[in-house]
């Protein structure tokens, strides 16, 4: 054997994946080095989809910003809508009524069902399980149709406000509630007989892409992915915002950090936010949404229309936008592929100083590398779906 | 070789964390690694699925024509509900007008920077009132997000629910004019009804 490999040398090859690859799901090129099928080198290239959302929104006031931050992670829009109002918030150090945080929690969760289910259905999709992604995307369908009832949009929600929300939860949320999630377990429960003891399926991601818990905290991992390799780390639990604190909900872990753990992870966060959602449903107060506050949270139209005052107020905080006091705030939330950090300062003019993102799948795909070396090139394709890359969070 | 879960955050217990091992029964027992067994039971879903689609199609469920989930657009539409943001368009008074009187409000917030409004004076029922000479709004910029609606003073701007025909080949007729963007009150009715509502005072926090 030694001998052949003297007298038959063979080179390194180069290959690009991307930056238009089906495997991408966007916009990303891996620059991948081979030795026959061994992948050597691996240097992923991001950029592709940058738009400059941090100097927009330093060109745009406080309100502005929520219909770019629809289009960071735009599988669940409303998770950013949530993490930059509260951000906002926090900033202005307003509360919100009770019903407004159960709203937004039922916001974020059925987003956060909808990112699962897209992420699992495309990383079996692209394993060759095509049934399986059928059966997902009817799910999704059922969960978008209610976001749609409840905010107006599919994928650009623009639903949250600060200090408040657009709109009321529709009057028969709660039923169509019941009888989409009972849909969705059956659905669930199809497709995790189909993959969980699939083979085929087992024998493609199984082992591969794994990361050691210490390394992926050392690699700035959270979410799914920090989960999967056995570290309970969830923002909703470790630092509860909204009513998180209330609900009874538990942390799937893994125990190898591998792609099989962290397609179990999904798939246990899927149920699991489905409780949250019927928790909350069951729980929520009635009363008003938004804060009472003119110079925060534009006025309700009874008062525009009835009182003169108000409308010139109206008129102050719409063109000028609110006006927070100076200074800088932090806050992050438990996004679905990790910690959404917002991170922002205030000059006390009407429009962000600066408005910092902290996307979690930045850290994941950097690791990239530190996974997939040594594996084969088929390896690729369900790392890269497991660490669920969003080109609109990563490149912003 | 797998990991023990001695990782805690912070001081918060674990049974507070609640953490549930998701990986169990990984290995396959010989019936499993047979794979004609697993095969014929994934078969037995996928034609469970197939069956009860094909019945749907004879027997439909409540309230729809066919089991599965696929809409023969354009044949058959979707009903969307009252909150979807379709279309803005300006609401049209009965005698042909137009409600907005030119503020410039939606011009100003409209994060796309899609409205551009050149306002003036004339005479309607011997009162001098204001209204946009030109109001145009270029659909190649708009991003539907619905402040427009939410800002406007005068009830005279709405999200329709038209999603049809909004695709051209040519960008210079994306760039709608006023008329080509009025709509009667009638037709937009239960959508004000529906901005009304969920802008109403009782939705907000009393001090």
């Amino acid at each position: 054997m030694s001998d052949l490999k003297k007298t038959l040398p063979t080179e390194y090859m180069v290959l690009n994946m991307g930056p238009s690859h089906p495997v991408t799901h966007g916009t990303v090129k891996f620059l991948v080095t081979l030795d026959g099928e061994t992948i050597v080198d691996f240097v992923v290239d991001i950029g592709y989809l940058h738009r400059g959302f941090e100097k927009m929104c330093e060109n745009s006031t406080w309100e502005q910003v929520f219909p770019y931050t629809d289009r960071l992670n735009y599988v669940p829009p409303m998770i950013n809508n949530v993490g930059y109002a509260l951000a906002v918030e926090k900033l202005l150090g307003i509360d919100v009524p009770e019903r407004n945080k159960y709203i937004r929690v039922i916001a974020s969760e059925l987003s956060r069902i909808s990112d699962h289910l897209t992420n699992v259905a495309a990383s079996g999709l692209e394993l060759g399980a095509f049934t399986a992604f059928l059966y997902f995307v009817e799910a999704r369908e059922l969960v978008w149709d209610m976001l749609e009832s409840l905010c107006g949009a599919r994928l650009t929600s623009n639903y949250v406000r600060i200090g408040g929300l657009k709109n009321d939860l529709p009057e028969d949320f709660k039923d169509q509630t019941t009888a989409v999630f009972k849909r969705c377990r059956e659905l669930w429960s199809d497709v995790d007989k189909l993959l969980t003891k699939n083979r085929i399926f087992i024998d493609r991601v199984r082992d591969v892409g794994i990361m050691p818990p210490d390394e992926a905290i050392a690699w700035g991992f959270t979410g799914p992915c920090l989960r999967a390799s056995g570290v309970p780390y969830d923002v909703r639990k470790a630092n509860p915002y909204l009513v998180y604190d209330r609900m009874d909900f538990e942390i799937p872990i893994g125990e190898k950090g591998d792609n099989f753990d962290r397609y179990l992870v999904r798939m246990e966060e899927i149920i699991q936010s489905m409780r949250i959602v019927e928790q909350a449903l069951k729980e929520i107060p009635s009363g008003p949404i938004n804060v009472d506050m003119p110079e925060y949270r534009w006025q309700s139209k009874d008062d525009i229309y009835n009182k003169i005052e108000s409308l010139i107020f109206h008129f102050k905080t719409v063109t000028e936008g609110i006006k927070p006091p100076p200074g800088e705030v932090y806050f992050a939330v438990e996004g679905t592929n990790g910690e959404l950090g917002f991170y922002l300062v205030s000059d006390g003019r009407g429009k962000p100083y600066k408005c910092r993102v902290r996307p979690p799948c930045f850290p994941l795909t950097a690791a990239m590398p530190r996974m997939i070396k040594g594996s084969l090139i088929a390896d690729v394709v369900p790392t890269f779906d497991m660490i669920n890359m969003i080109g609109g969070e990563c490149d912003r | 070789m797998s990991y023990e879960l001695n990782y805690t955050i912070g001081s918060i217990p674990l049974e507070k964390l609640k953490p549930k091992k998701v990986r169990k029964n990984i290995e396959l027992t010989l019936w499993e690694r047979l794979y004609i067994p697993e095969i014929v039971r994934g078969m037995i879903i996928t034609t469970r699925h197939f069956v009860q689609n094909m019945a749907g199609f004879i027997f439909p469920p409540n309230g729809k024509k066919r089991r599965v989930f696929t809409v023969y657009y354009p044949e058959e539409k979707l009903t969307i509900p009252i909150a979807y943001r379709g279309r803005p368009v300006l609401v049209m008074r009965e005698d042909g007008t137009e409600r907005c009187v030119a503020c410039g409000l939606c011009e100003s917030i409209c994060p796309a920077f899609a409205i551009s409004i050149v306002g003036g004076e004339r005479r309607r029922e011997n009162e001098m009132e204001r209204y946009p000479v030109t109001y145009t709004l270029d659909m190649s910029r708009c991003v539907y997000c619905g402040f427009c609606e939410e800002v406007c003073p005068k009830e005279a701007i709405a999200m329709s629910d038209e999603y049809e025909e909004l695709a051209e080949r040519d960008r210079n007729r994306m760039i709608y004019p006023k008329e080509k963007l009025l709509v009667s009150e009638k037709r937009l009715k239960n959508r004000i009804d529906y901005v009304r509502k969920i802008y109403s005072k009782n939705n907000y926090n009393a001090k």
